[in-house]
């Protein structure tokens, strides 16, 4: 007897079944909904404040990287709930079982389940932010598309990072609830140790730290690149510059943060596919 | 000669120190309906979950349709599965739900409402999947398994949390898609008399290793042909009597009686010694019978004498 090709289309079918799921709890994705639409307002605001000051690359910066941190916190945490909830419900309760009675490759299955989670998720996010600023400011986004994507990216990169050691916790514990206390934890610990090495470089007046933390999150260099251009920020006490990485060392390090995004995505890849035992 | 549809050979699965699974060997052949029956603990479960390539075995190997299951998620098109524990997507619709399975499968949608109806869940068709009771959400599971019509089904516990109608009308559905359409069966369960009415063959699990496996005749007949039941009014004394006998290999002394166990060809010898022991300790032979067991009967044999044959 021949095994048979299936004809159906299980990775679609399993991406919709996903979606369904992540995104029943109203209140967090209204939230969510709500602050990506808020764009719209904020933008607004913004461009008209910015356009005063002129037309500059900071600017631009300055309007993408607000626009963008409270809706993005907000999505973070609806992508760490459907990573730890969705996906660590799944393995805790069994539900992973049936899942893999139907004719698809474990990877293609936990591609499927990250589509939903984070793939929507940010679909949403970054296609009202990017109509916003298309439709209210294009003469000043268009010409500067580089410093706009650069910093999506670089904005984006640390909160992959997380999600993926996120993912990689929920697959090695198994357990939901547990996976998104973790997650939290995490979250909390990396911004106050961020605060902590930024306020030590200031300190020791050495850029290592600021170097090594842009590593993993690749927007505190972008940060550093656009604020060495004002007057106060970016520089210590003295007056004295710490750190200004150029245009091109800030995508080397956006580089750097989405291979260390990859890597972990690649482990727990791995780790589903081929170490998983239910 | 029969092919089959599961071939596993020197199995084993261990969790830390304990082993759950001890070079296990297993073949279900293809139009089969094999019963996979063991105390709890003896490492069904774990043998169904390194079928369906839930699990990677330590060592040995399994085929399914000719494929290594975790690597081949193909053949899942050819198997429906129910687990001992059922769990499914809670917040979304059974009939919607099928229906999902059934493009999955690839599929006529019309299959989904069909399997409800089989399994007698067509009223809760509109319900989620978390309002289902444990009864109803185990005939989902079983419709969940028959939706892409497999050839082969396997089921951990499949009656587990049913009532005696509905557990009835499930075996009476395991043994006409066993007649009708040929489909292949691997059902585990502890609910002997429900196996026995269904299977033509049995494996025998203890302490993760087959004990005893193949056509539900042929082990009858290898295990209880040498099994005599001896009606007495004194059991533990017969009992005593008959342990004496250099060839019977064991005796079980009951309020009504003994069974013995005797060697190859010795059945003959015992029929002619018993009287005489009878007639020693003043015990009256009540009767005599030999070759006829229950599965369950079968089973405690097996298990109990770990299935020397």
């Amino acid at each position: 007897m021949k095994e048979k090709k299936s004809k159906g289309r299980p990775f679609l079918e399993i991406f919709a079944s996903s979606l369904q799921e992540d995104y029943r709890f109203p209140l967090l994705e209204f939230f969510a909904f709500l602050y990506a639409l808020g764009t719209f307002v904020f933008a607004n605001i913004s461009v008209g404040f910015t356009g005063v000051g002129g037309l500059e690359e900071s600017s631009v910066y300055g309007l993408v990287s607000s626009l963008m941190s409270l809706p993005l916190f907000i999505f973070m945490i609806l992508i760490f709930k459907n990573i730890a909830y969705g996906l660590g419900s799944d393995l805790e309760k069994g539900t992973i079982q049936t899942i893999f009675s139907y004719p698809l490759k474990r990877y293609a299955i936990l591609t499927a389940k990250l589509l939903s989670a984070i793939g929507a998720a940010l679909l949403v996010l970054f296609g009202i932010q990017v109509f916003a600023l298309l439709v209210l400011a294009p003469d000043m986004i268009l010409p500067y598309m580089a410093v706009v994507l650069a910093t999506y990216l670089a904005s984006l990169s640390y909160p992959l990072l997380l999600a993926s050691i996120i993912l990689l916790v929920t697959l090695l514990i198994r357990k939901g609830g547990l996976a998104i206390v973790i997650g939290i934890v995490l979250f909390f610990a990396g911004s106050i140790f961020q605060s902590l090495a930024i306020f030590l470089a200031m300190v020791s007046r050495s850029p290592l730290l600021l170097q090594i933390l842009s590593v993993v999150n690749p927007s505190i260099a972008m940060q550093y690149h656009y604020y060495n251009l004002s007057v106060f920020v970016g520089e210590n006490l003295n007056g004295e510059t710490i750190w200004a990485p150029t245009f091109t060392e800030v995508l080397v390090y956006i580089g750097a943060g989405y291979a260390l995004v990859i890597a972990v995505l690649l482990l727990s890849y791995y780790f589903f596919s081929r170490r998983l035992n239910l | 000669m029969p092919s089959f549809l599961i071939e596993a050979k020197g199995l084993s699965k261990n969790y830390g120190k304990v082993i759950a699974v001890n070079r296990l060997d297993l073949r279900v052949a293809e139009g089969s309906v094999m019963g996979l029956i063991g105390p709890n603990g003896a490492g069904k479960t774990t043998t169904i979950k390194i079928v369906l390539g839930l699990l990677r075995p330590d060592g040995g190997e399994v085929e399914v349709f000719g494929q290594r299951p975790w690597d081949n998620p193909n053949i899942r098109t050819l198997i429906g599965v129910v687990h001992e524990k059922a769990y499914f997507p809670a917040h979304q619709k059974t009939l919607d739900y099928l229906q999902r399975v059934c493009r999955i499968f690839g599929v006529a949608e019309d299959r989904a409402l069909e399997v409800l109806k089989l399994v007698n869940l067509k009223e809760a068709s509109d319900r989620p999947i978390r309002a289902l009771s444990a009864g109803m959400l185990q005939k989902f599971a079983i419709a969940h398994a028959l939706v892409h019509k497999p050839q082969l089904v396997i089921a951990d516990e499949m009656t587990a949390n049913l009532d005696p109608q509905a557990r009835s009308n499930l075996l009476d559905l395991v043994a006409e898609l066993h007649k009708r359409e040929n489909v292949t069966f691997l059902l585990s369960s502890h609910i002997l008399p429900e196996l026995s009415r269904v299977c033509d063959s049995v494996a025998i699990i203890s302490l993760g290793k087959v004990l005893a496996s193949g056509n539900l005749v042929e082990l009858y007949d290898k295990f209880t042909a040498r099994v005599l039941r001896i009606s007495t009014d004194k059991p533990e004394v017969l009992a005593q009597a008959v342990k004496r006998l250099s060839y019977v290999q064991s005796v079980d002394a009951d309020s009504r009686g003994i069974t013995v166990k005797v060697a190859e060809g010795a059945e003959e010898k015992l029929y002619e010694d018993v009287p005489s022991l009878a007639k020693e300790i003043e015990a009256k032979i009540l009767g005599i019978e030999s070759g006829s067991a229950s599965l369950e009967e079968l089973y405690r044999l097996v298990v109990t004498k770990g299935g020397a044959g």
